[in-house]
Parts: C-alpha cells; structure tokens; sequence
C-alpha cells in the first residue's frame, strides 16, 4: 500500500521554565495575515486569543488543510509536525497524533499515536520535526478526515502545543462514493 | 465525506409497454470504494400525487452489482430488471409513470418523468362487477325483506 504524508506546522514554543524569555510577540493585538481577523496576544499564556461575545476565546486550534490526500484501508499515513525551538535540552516530551472527527463536541479521536521526542538544546529558534505514520483499517469511516497533533510534556515540560486541519483526508472507504449516476436505457426484454 | 452526485440531463424517450412486460434498465454511474463490495441497485415505476411521488412497490426490481476497489473515480454499468405486475395481481395500472433509480445506502438517485406508458390491464370485466357490487347487494337484501314486508301487510288486512 501506498505511504502518503501530511506535515503540520506547530510554530514555535519554549519550555516552562524561566531562563530563556526571548519575546516572540509584545502583549496586543495583532492580524493575522492569513484569515484577517483581529488576535490579542498575551505573553503570559503565549497564545493568541479572539474576542467573541466579550469573551476572550484562545484560537482554534483546527485550521483549513492546505492539501487533501486520498487514503484508502491499508494505505499508510505519515504525519510529520514541526516547530521551532529554543530552550535548554528536553527529554521524553510526548509528540502525539490523532486521526478522526471533528465538530462542534470536538475532535472525536478514532486513531491516535505518540513518539517520545528528546531535543537537544538550542540558543536560537531552530527547526524540529517528528513524525508517525498510520495504517488505516478495513473499517475506516469515509468521515475520518481530520487529523491534528501536540505535544507536551518531558522534563523540563513544554506546554501544550496543539494544530489541526479540517478534511485533510479524503478516505476512500468501505462505503462507495457515487457520482454521474444516471439512466442510460430502458426497454423490454 | 459528502456523497457528490451529478445528474446529466436525462433524454429519456417515453416508451409503451404491456403490464406483464420485463423492464430492464441500464445505468452508468462513477464510482470510489476501499475495498470489494457490492451494493444493491433498485428501479421501478412511479407516480406523482399532490402527496409527492410514490414507487409502484409490487414492480420494483433489483439487482446486485459488484464494485471493484478503485481508489480514482471509475465507471461502471449496470443493469436491473423489473416486470409490471398486472393490476389484477396487485401491481400497476394503466397510465403513464415515471421512471426511477436508485443504489441502496448511497444518495445516488435517477429518475425521470412520464416515460413509461403502461397499457394492458383489462379496462372492463372485473372492474365493472366491482363497482355493481353495492348495488346488487342492495338488490339482493330488497329482495330478501320484500317478502317479509307483504306478508306483515297481508296479515294486517
């Protein structure tokens, strides 16, 4: 079977630890260039937030996909994530990864995987990355097409990072999809 | 995943056919599937009521079809047989319906307007002793309470 790949980008993130305090963003409010929409950070909890209802609301974490690929059961994925880092050497930090569903509950996990990623230690923002790689079942759900992934945790711990993308997966299933379904003839015989 | 499914324009030409007669209908259609499998395919009459349309159920046909693990659209034919059961035996009478098609658990649906023309079920017989039926009944029981009613008079005198 055919191993296809999907990458995600988690940006860039430091340890919970004080020490190395290179200030990536002034607290404020900032546009983000990709949907236009108006973002405060807050230096504090490193996140970006919207006001929704005079609420601050943290940035959803589930974005667009930038690509759909076609995977049918048997077919392996590999996801690779990446991110900058700067911070003193992590071990054991949990790199994790889920294929499933998401809506308005959330994302309703149906596969999910985690690496124990070490990162040595970096004095700039440096490119890391990390990979896993799915098998998909007999009994995959055509609606299986979100995929998302974190990671957090080791020692010195790292805060949770999350990213996702919406319908990255086009999942040719167990279930026909059907298209161009019409009449071409009728008679008696 | 949405289920995305065109309708070309159906050019259908309306044909005659006898109750009694076996329809077969032909399909082509674009397919994706993981996996082997097969699906049940249904065609048959029907008509159109202020109530919406309904299928002739005594003259829906249906067939298998086997689908190939494709992971690129790919087309496919089909065909499934129906007969038009006599309206004497429960089926369909004499009018003109429409066609439909479908695949069971998909949304993939044809269908098209007034092309079969269906002729054939006897138009008197049955159906005239049907409709005298009340009134010979009535007949019948007059018949029975006449007598009755006569003698009750003839009595009185």
């Amino acid at each position: 079977m055919e191993l296809k790949t999907l990458a995600l980008d988690l940006g860039t993130f430091r340890v919970l630890q004080n020490g190395f305090t290179v200030q990536e963003y002034a607290a404020g409010w900032y546009i983000d260039p990709q949907t236009g929409q108006r973002v405060f950070y807050d230096p504090n909890t490193q996140k970006f937030y919207t006001l929704a209802g005079g609420v601050y609301i943290p940035l959803g974490y589930m974005n667009p996909a930038p690509k759909q690929v076609t995977l049918a059961p048997g077919d392996k994925l590999r996801i690779t994530m990446s991110f900058k880092y700067s911070g003193p050497a992590i071990s054991s930090a949990v790199c994790y990864y889920s294929i499933g569903v998401y809506g308005i509950w959330g994302f309703d996990e149906k596969m999910t995987g985690q690496n124990a990623k070490s990162i040595p230690q970096y004095t700039t923002p440096t490119t890391v990355t990390d990979s896993y790689t799915f098998t998909l079942p007999t009994n995959v759900g055509n609606d299986w097409d979100d995929i998302y992934c974190k990671i957090y945790g080791g020692s010195p711990s790292v805060p949770q990072n999350l990213f996702g993308y919406e319908q990255a997966l086009l999942i040719v299933g167990k279930d026909p999809t059907i298209s161009e379904f019409t009449i071409s003839d009728f008679a008696k015989v | 995943m949405a289920l995305d499914i065109v309708l070309a324009p159906l050019a259908l030409e309306p044909k005659t056919f006898n109750v009694g007669d076996k329809v077969r209908v032909t399909v082509s259609l674009r397919y994706v599937v993981g996996v082997n499998t097969t699906v049940k395919i249904y065609a048959g009459p029907y008509y159109t009521n202020i109530f919406g349309k309904h299928m002739v159920t005594p003259c829906v046909g249906q067939a298998d079809v086997s689908l190939t693990a494709a992971s690129v659209p790919t087309s496919q034919t089909a065909s499934v047989d129906f007969i038009l059961v006599p309206k004497a035996n429960g089926g369909i009478e004499n009018g003109t319906y429409g066609l439909r098609v479908w695949i069971e658990g998909t949304n993939a649906v044809a269908e098209q307007d007034s092309v079969l023309i269906v002729t054939g079920n006897p138009s008197g017989g049955g159906d005239v002793f049907t409709a005298m039926m009340p009134m010979l009944m009535m007949l019948m029981m007059m018949g029975m309470v006449m007598p009755m009613v006569s003698e009750g008079m003839a009595e009185g005198e």
